[in-house]
């Protein structure tokens, strides 16, 4: 009741009427990358772009999160801390790759050192390529994301 | 031949020690040690000493293995010993046992300091971090809150970038280079081209030393706007997280205006240049530049009269500037305890005429000197920004000077200290390949300035230096 009389209260001030509502709370793992991707990501969480506005949040633990958002070429020694990370989230659950190297593109370094793209660890529904993505190309993802409304796969 | 031209010197083991803590002693600053397989089944030791511009390799047959440790004469070797050990099993007598470094031994006794006595317990943190950082491991030894010692365990993005760059061709090695670290990449990229031109007997044009020197101070910018605003982020003073991130955006849209990227990304060649922005790109970029330096300034000035903030940084983490000539620390850390090297003042292969650096308006050596050193660098960087923008030249090629002699050795002041580069060239390609950036020289400093304080004081210490992990771990 009171929720609608909230939305009576808003028809009559006029307020502009939300886009598609939603949210999702975000944890990110670095798993090898230069630190590039995460520069942009605290941008894009930043004054400028503030994702928050969109409903996207960054949350301080897995366990609070509904997508991971990974980035970096997959290190041998990054490997468990991943999966440890990715096991302790709720489902239903999202793995993005933030940045080129999570998606496997280019990927440097020595063969002995790295797992792989992301891919072969996790399963991954969201891609966003970029080196690193800018700001603006982080938060149109992950809008999108909620603009789409669809849940995603629930991962492994 | 240059005033940079490069020295070798072959001692026999039981001299090395001696060798380069003489010439650290008669003013030289350390650069790095590391070991190779000499392809005969033993390794040779190899440690880098600048003085003023002359750099001199010392190296050294490890025989059965074993050299002896620098570690009591020179403190800045420790880490550099024990990355050399992990690598290739080469022990330094008199510093053992050596505790991993690179390595990650599964059992935390292995690796970590045994401290011991009532009610001292440990508290773990990451590899995975609350926030949006970089991942890496700190093990506290604590009673209550008070921190006894940290161990500080890297290496978790270890991706073999050296390794993988031996067999390359120098324009190859570049792209592993820059990708050790986009925070550090114009820094990292130009003493690593710098190396290589060494090694190939070129010496860069005017020109060329100029375009490179712009994009090393837009970095240190972006970089230095970056720390003060991580820095009130780690005392939660958002006023000042926020203005520093929006000053901090704003410098890395000059980048991409004036280098066509936000990390400047594709500005550095080996032996060459790039094509600078067009004339009304670099005139806006430099009316910004003047414009966000007194936004900072103004930012800065209300920052340092916010009791909570001069309440949580004055008296932190403080190092006195005897425990940072030890640990050979450098750049705006160790300038903060007092006058200490900045690498610009001898880069002749860079363009820095009568540069002096900053000094620390009162080298207290704690959390507020840390970040008052950037705050006292920025004007100097946008000055020199401001003037470089207005050179039109693309610049040329670097010119063949002296005989290439198969090894050289680069050396740029990044946003967080000295880095040098050693590279070694066979036929053309890439036999040997060492990093040290200013991050890995600090890095012992962040736990030493830690011992003593409490807990949740780490954060704010940790981020006075705001070191990467990507460009220690490689």
């Amino acid at each position: 009741m009171l929720i609608k009389d909230l939305a009576a209260a808003r028809r009559r001030a006029g307020l502009p009427r939300p886009g598609r509502r939603g949210s999702l709370a975000l944890r990110h793992v670095d798993a090898g990358s230069c630190n590039g991707c995460e520069h942009e990501l605290q941008s894009a969480a930043g004054p400028a772009y503030d994702l928050s506005r969109f409903g996207l949040h960054i949350v301080a633990s897995p366990r609070h999160a509904d997508i991971l958002l990974v980035t970096g070429s997959v290190t041998r020694r990054m490997l468990e801390p991943l999966r440890a990370a990715h096991a302790a989230m709720p489902e239903p659950r999202l793995v993005a790759a933030l940045g080129d190297c999570a998606l496997g593109c280019g990927l440097l370094g020595h063969a002995d050192e790295l797992v792989g793209p992301l891919e072969q660890v996790l399963p991954v529904s969201i891609r966003i390529p970029g080196c690193p993505p800018s700001p603006e190309e982080i938060a149109a993802a992950l809008r999108g994301v909620i603009a789409s409304g669809r849940p995603g796969p629930t991962g492994g | 031949m240059g005033e940079d031209a490069l020295r070798l010197e072959e001692v026999a083991p039981a001299a090395f020690a001696a060798r380069v803590a003489a010439a650290v002693e008669a003013g030289g600053r350390f650069g790095g040690l590391d070991a190779r397989p000499d392809g005969a089944g033993g390794h040779r030791v190899r440690a880098l000493v600048i003085a003023g511009a002359a750099p001199l390799l010392v190296a050294t047959a490890a025989r059965q293995g074993s050299v002896p440790g620098l570690r009591a004469m020179l403190g800045a070797a420790d880490w550099d010993q024990r990355e050399a050990h992990d690598r290739c099993g080469v022990r330094f007598a008199g510093d053992e046992p050596h505790r991993p470094l690179v390595a990650h031994p599964a059992d935390p006794v292995a690796w970590t300091t045994p401290v011991s006595g009532e009610d001292v317990h440990q508290v773990a943190v990451g590899p995975i971090h609350a926030g949006v950082i970089e991942s890496g491991h700190f093990r506290f030894h604590v009673v209550g809150e008070r921190i006894l010692h940290v161990d500080v365990r890297l290496f978790y993005k270890h991706r073999g970038l050296e390794r993988a760059a031996v067999g390359c061709r120098p324009d190859e090695g570049l792209a592993l280079v820059r990708r050790a670290c986009a925070a550090c990449a114009v820094a990292n990229q130009v003493a690593y081209a710098q190396a290589c031109e060494a090694a190939l007997g070129l010496t860069p044009e005017p020109a060329l030393r100029r375009q490179r020197t712009l994009m090393l101070e837009l970095e240190r910018l972006y970089n230095h706007l970056n720390d003060i605003g991580q820095a009130c982020a780690g005392i939660g003073l958002a006023a000042g997280a926020m203005e520093f991130a929006d000053l901090k955006d704003r410098m890395q849209r000059v980048n991409r205006a004036v280098g066509g990227h936000r990390f400047l990304f594709g500005t550095v060649a080996v032996g060459a240049g790039v094509a600078p922005a067009d004339r009304a790109a670099r005139a806006a970029a430099r009316a910004e530049v003047l414009a966000v330096r007194d936004q900072a300034l103004r930012a800065w000035r209300e920052i340092l009269f916010n009791p909570g903030a001069r309440q949580r940084m004055r008296g932190t983490g403080r190092l006195g500037a005897d425990a940072v000539a030890r640990m050979g620390l450098v750049g705006p850390a160790a300038r903060a305890s007092g006058p200490a090297h900045d690498a610009r003042t001898v880069s002749p292969r860079l363009w820095y005429p009568g540069f002096s650096p900053a000094l620390a308006p009162e080298a207290t050596g704690d959390v507020a000197a840390r970040i008052e050193m950037r705050a006292a660098e920025i004007p100097p960087a946008t000055e020199i920004v401001a003037d470089l923008l207005a050179d039109d030249a693309a610049p040329a090629p670097a010119r063949a000077a002296t005989a290439p002699g198969g090894v050289g050795v680069g050396w740029v002041e990044s946003p967080r200290g000295e880095t040098t580069c050693v590279v070694d060239l066979r036929s053309g390609r890439i036999a040997g390949l060492r990093l040290r950036t200013g991050s890995f020289a600090n890095w012992p400093g962040v736990a030493a300035a830690a011992v003593g304080e409490i807990l949740p004081d780490f954060p704010l210490i940790n981020k006075s230096f705001e070191l990467c992990y990507a460009c220690v771990d490689r």
